[in-house]
């Protein structure tokens, strides 16, 4: 397209009294011929937006650079169908962070003019990216309440539902309950289980297919078009899917490991699991010689909340405690069930539930340490307590004991079957020719479970260590978000729960499916980037298929062709450009993203010969939105730092830090998020990667004679704003007390 | 840590305090502010948090020879500060209803007398024996000429049926206490003590309402049951003067000694000191309800009832005999006998019999030391060394408006 800019300055919110607003113009009109340069006293307001309006109608104006407030405010305003915006932040990166009227001050608005003007300069509308062919039916795995809340959800949408189930029967753990916890307001009594209706809506659904008795043999392709091969019927069957809700769920936790409570020793001494199983069979009776259990006590966290077993809190079992000490009762007006606890954890609603029972005469609670149980007469239990309520070291009396066990998640894989694969990966690694390293620790997600994906960075979806196996993004705002595009965790898979959060969670995995496909089809990126419909763009023929791209993407949204060369799978491409800075070869680059325009910023910025210019290289999503907050809150930094944002600093390509070094800049400092897994960014380890970039860096910049203290890297989260000032004075400081950049003199 | 005992939980046991007015006792989740609050507990071992899970797990033998329940005096503050509504001051009384059981024999009469349903015989019963004994003695109806209540209830009949019944209330009452302090020292361990020091200190401490006036939400009843309990002193001395004039002078009733009289000064004194108090009673009751999550139960409205008609009724018929209204002053005066005598009968088994156990708790905490009998201030309590490593003692009362100090993290229950 023929580009026309238009350049808009305004002058309100204190911008025009901060710096002179004639010569901002003259950067537009006489150092960058920009025709078209006009201001405004409130751009934002309808007159000012008519204005800009008026010119892109009138004028043909189809690139619009707009030099006033930060991206992050008025983007519904300024937003042109059909051109290309470019936003200056004048207002919080100089008006509200800058000393007025002061020369320096105005140089720094000066630049910001340039590297806006430049930036539109190298930007050009993005084609979005279409796949050729698409497919918009959801494969749900795990037909528990999870699954089925989520089958449900997008037939009921209209779109057509694989649900494909393991067992000969749909239901899950739910459909082995005697009742259910009420789903309710007032949350008081136990519901008959209604888990059967649910199974019968799911049958009844034309839009659902179910299979039974199934799994996943295989599945190929990516979001939109999905190649799923179904293990069925003891052959294999094909299916086309666009996305995939991942319910497989939860295992109890193996009771045989807690012998200290008495499992195993005495038959009387039985699960959650067997709780329901004897409610369902009729009266509370004890295996050992079927005798009606009068004084069941249950032992909560049993094997939960401790590091030697699970260390987590499974966040159901108080509520499964207090759900089967309703059995008791009611089965039994004079029969009484103890409940022995650390914390009584009764999410959310529950509270109430909890007030119910706790107000039930014969259901009795208390803290307290179970030290041990032991066998008396008959049968009977002696279950030792310390640390109680009651004030002294106890011993309870009961006819049967149930141990309140956790959830493991479907997706974890066992200590024991860890090291099983591990023995099985070197057997292959040596009859490839390889050698078995004894040390590489073997990453779950490379054994092949429930997904079975043919992805280049495995068949399952990497876990976090910090979430014990379950597959939780952990993304705070992305509840069901994995990191494979396209494939979304529900239920108990992800985090342990009951089942109202199971049916709330599928429900929300089927949305956030019919998401991921409604963005394919019309193709601009899931979340985070929704709506960008930009993507990389790859010059294959300068590529060395070092395939550091194919390792680094966070996503595994780039495969390699037989002779190894990589490739996207476009839409499983998120966009966050760590591939661009990945590449030695600078061959990744983005309609409106590229390694050029970064270095024709920094060469269009004024470098004088005296004075310090430094470069703020700043992640969107989190550095950038600190900056505005200290500037909002009239926070001021050095005027001698120019601030681009990237879309993660995993974009970091190492050319950047040598194209502004040798243009004269005097460093750069890099603000990305918190490195770990604690700090969810929402591209996963950009910041970890860019810091492992500046370590290969070091080298580079000696053989330039520089400091490598020029380039510093500082982890902040979004809620760090009032740090940065200190940060930024520090950096500054540093970069003040050594000598100027060498290469301002060239 | 000592030896590990077992727990009986007893449901029926349970079922009985909830039953007795204790609704709210399942309510409570142990957070302690009860016993942060509590000025009236001892720092050692200190009360209500405990009974509140005792009570909750039916361990119904941890109430036998426990003081603490009885050095409760109900002023509710804990009960307006619990963030739960479980209302440990209602439940206590409940608790010390239940207990009046085990010593007040025969049992079945704490019931009888504390049971709503019953309310009818509880109040009939009295009525019919007095009318039947007075019709035995040929004076039950209503005599001519001036009204002369010795003309109805001769002095003998009254001192042959009302002196017995006051012994009974008595007897059973301290034979109660008997079992109560061997219980006590059983439970707690205590064999001997300062037994005359720890009577004079609780003696002075209940004629000055000490425990009284620490509390809170429940102030003004320093002044209600102080007037009650002095109105009943002195309708105890206008009685005791009464004995003198009979049994000592060998005057008989009317003493034509008119109203200047210490009898007759005593006697109203008592009667007004009552009846005010019983009233400033039931309207603080009322009017603090949200406070103390109810008006009470109906333990605490029999014995409100029978001490306030007690009060008026005597009144009333002084009134209705100088007015000389036969036909009224005569039923009136049968109604304040008839009350008189189910004060007696019933003093052990209804919610009076508070003045034994409470006292013999009181007493009891000082002679097992856990309270200083010798020093002057009562406030101050005496914890020995060996206390020190006494794991359930009471927080620091400065704060009591922080109901946390004993909850664990605020993330989870307890």
């Amino acid at each position: 397209m023929e580009k026309k800019y238009g350049v808009y300055i305004c002058k309100g919110c204190d911008i025009a009294e901060t710096v002179k607003i004639e010569g901002l113009e003259e950067v537009a009109t006489k150092e960058k011929q920009i025709p078209i340069c006009k201001s405004h006293n409130a751009l934002c307001s309808p007159e000012g937006l008519d204005l800009i309006k008026g010119d892109i109608s009138g004028e043909g104006v189809n690139i619009v650079v707009v030099a006033a407030c930060s991206p992050r405010a008025k983007h519904r305003e300024f937003k042109f169908d059909g051109c290309i915006v470019e936003r200056i932040n004048l207002r919080e990166f100089v008006a509200w962070s800058q000393e007025p009227n002061t020369e320096d001050t105005q140089a720094l608005a000066d630049d910001y003019m340039r590297i806006g003007i430049i930036k539109a300069q190298n930007t050009d509308l993005p084609e979005p990216f279409f796949l050729e062919e698409l497919d918009k039916t959801v494969l749900v795995i795990g037909g528990g309440v999870s699954g089925m809340s989520s089958a449900l959800g997008a037939a009921e949408a209209g779109y057509n539902v694989l649900l494909v189930e393991k067992q000969a029967e749909l239901g899950g753990w739910a459909a082995r309950m005697h009742k259910q916890l009420p789903q309710s307001y007032p949350f008081e009594a136990i519901e008959e289980n209604s888990v059967q209706s649910t199974i019968d809506k799911v049958t009844s659904n034309s839009n659902i297919k179910v299979y039974m008795s199934s799994e996943i043999e295989k599945i190929a392709g990516v979001p939109g078009m999905y190649d799923v091969s179904i293990k069925t019927n003891g052959g294999s069957e094909q299916a086309k899917a666009g996305a995939v809700v991942m319910a497989a769920g939860w295992r109890p936790y193996d009771a045989n490991k807690l012998p200290h409570l008495g499992y195993g020793a005495n038959p009387n001494v039985i699960t959650n699991v067997q709780m329901e199983e004897i409610a369902k069979s009729g009266k509370i009776t004890r295996p050992s010689d079927g005798k009606e259990a009068k004084r069941v006590a249950f032992i909560q966290c049993a094997g939960s909340r401790d590091p030697e077993h699970l260390p987590y809190c499974s966040s159901y079992c108080c509520l499964t405690s207090l759900k089967q000490a309703a059995y008791v009762r009611e089965k039994n007006p004079d029969a009484m069930a103890y409940i022995l606890y650390k914390d009584v954890r009764t999410p959310g609603q529950y509270e109430l539930f909890y007030k119910s029972m706790q107000d039930d005469p014969g259901v009795m609670l208390t803290k307290g340490v179970v030290t041990g149980v032991s066998e008396g007469p008959d049968g009977d239990l002696n279950v030792e307590v310390s640390d109680t309520f009651l004030g002294e070291k106890i011993i309870i009396e009961a006819d049967m004991v149930v141990l309140a066990t956790g959830m493991v998640p479907n997706s974890r894989i066992d200590a024991e079957d860890l090291a099983k694969w591990k023995v099985k990966f070197d057997e292959i690694a040596v009859a490839k020719g390889g050698k078995p390293d004894p040390n590489a620790p073997l990453e779950p997600h490379k054994i092949p479970n429930i997904l079975n994906l043919e992805y280049k960075q495995g068949p399952e979806l990497p876990v976090l260590d910090e979430a014990y196996g379950f597959n939780d993004s952990n993304y705070i705002c992305f509840q069901y978000e994995t990191s494979r595009t396209g494939i979304y965790a529900a239920g108990s898979i992800r985090q342990p729960m009951h089942m109202l959060g199971s049916i709330e969670d599928g429900l929300g995995a089927s949305l956030k499916a019919i998401q991921c496909m409604e963005a394919t089809e019309k193709g601009f990126a899931v979340h985070p980037r929704a709506y960008d419909q930009t993507y990389p763009e790859v010059n294959l023929q300068k590529c060395t298929s070092c395939k550091r791209c194919t390792e680094e993407c966070p996503f595994s949204a780039i495969e390699e062709d037989d002779k190894g060369t990589p490739f996207h799978k476009m839409s499983r491409c998120r966009r966050c450009g760590t591939c661009l800075g990945s590449c030695p070869e600078r061959v990744i680059n983005f309609k409106d993203f590229s390694i050029k325009m970064m270095s024709n910023m920094f060469k269009g910025m004024d470098i004088p010969d005296e004075g310090l210019r430094l470069i703020g290289l700043v992640c969107e999503n989190d550095a950038y939105p600190a900056l505005d907050m200290a500037a909002l809150n009239r926070s001021k930094w050095s005027n001698a730092i120019r601030f681009i944002p990237v879309r993660c600093l995993g974009n970091l390509n190492l050319a950047w830090i040598a194209d502004a070094l040798s243009v004269g800049v005097d460093g750069m400092i890099l603000i990305g998020c918190k490195f770990g897994e604690n700090y969810q960014c929402h591209f996963v380890k950009g910041s970890e990667l860019a810091n492992e970039r500046l370590g290969k860096l070091q080298e580079t910049l000696g053989r330039l004679q520089l400091e490598p203290e020029r380039v510093e890297l500082v982890q902040l989260s979004i809620n760090d704003y009032d740090k940065l000032p200190q940060i930024l004075a520090d950096y500054v400081e540093k970069l003040d007390e050594m000598e100027p950049n060498p290469f301002k003199e060239f | 840590m000592a030896e590990a005992i077992v727990v009986k939980p007893d449901l029926d046991f349970v079922k009985g305090v909830i039953a007795a007015g204790g609704s709210s006792l399942k309510k409570c989740y142990q957070c302690a502010t009860c016993t942060v609050v509590c000025k009236v507990t001892p720092d050692k071992n200190p009360f209500p948090r405990k009974e509140m899970v005792w009570a909750q797990w039916g361990l119904k033998e941890k109430f036998q020879g426990n003081p603490d329940i009885w050095l409760c005096h109900q002023c509710s503050d804990c009960t307006a500060y619990c963030p739960r509504g479980a209302n440990p001051a209602e439940v206590l009384g409940a608790i010390r209803k239940q207990t009046i059981k085990q010593y007040s024999a025969p049992a079945a009469l704490v019931d009888i007398v504390n049971n709503k349903a019953m309310m009818p015989l509880v109040l009939l019963a009295p009525a019919v024996l007095l009318a039947v004994l007075l019709s035995i003695a040929g004076t039950f109806g209503i005599p001519d000429g001036e009204v002369i209540f010795s003309k109805f209830a001769s002095t003998l009949f009254l001192q042959i049926v009302f002196t017995p019944a006051l012994i009974f209330g008595a007897v059973v009452g301290v034979l109660g206490v008997k079992n109560f302090w061997g219980d006590m020292k059983t439970a707690n361990n205590v064999s001997s003590g300062d037994l005359k020091g720890s009577i004079i200190k609780t003696a002075k401490e209940v004629a000055g309402h000490e425990k009284f006036k620490t509390c809170d939400v429940s102030a003004d009843r320093y002044t209600s049951h102080l007037l009650v309990f002095y109105g009943f002193v002195a309708a105890a001395i206008a009685t005791a003067i009464g004995v003198l004039y009979i049994d000592v002078l060998h005057m008989d009733s009317p003493f034509s000694l008119g109203y200047g009289t210490p009898v007759k000064i005593f006697g109203n004194i008592g009667a007004i000191g009552i009846i005010v108090g019983i009233g400033m009673m039931m309207s603080n009751r009322f009017k603090k309800a949200e406070q103390l999550g109810g008006v009470g139960s109906y333990f605490d409205w029999l014995l409100i009832a029978i001490i306030g008609i007690v009060g008026l009724s005597g009144f009333l018929a002084q009134l209705l005999r100088i007015a000389g209204v036969a036909p009224i002053a005569y039923p009136m005066y049968f109604i304040h006998l008839v009350f008189v005598f189910s004060l007696f009968i019933y003093l052990p088994f209804s919610k009076l019999a508070h003045m034994f156990y409470r006292g013999a708790a009181m007493c009891f905490n000082k002679y097992s030391g856990r309270e200083a009998v010798a020093d002057a201030d009562n406030s101050i309590v005496v914890t020995g060394p060996e206390d020190a490593s006494e794991e359930d003692t009471k927080p620091d009362p400065e704060e009591p408006t922080v109901p946390a100090d004993e909850v664990g993290s605020g993330e989870e229950k307890q």
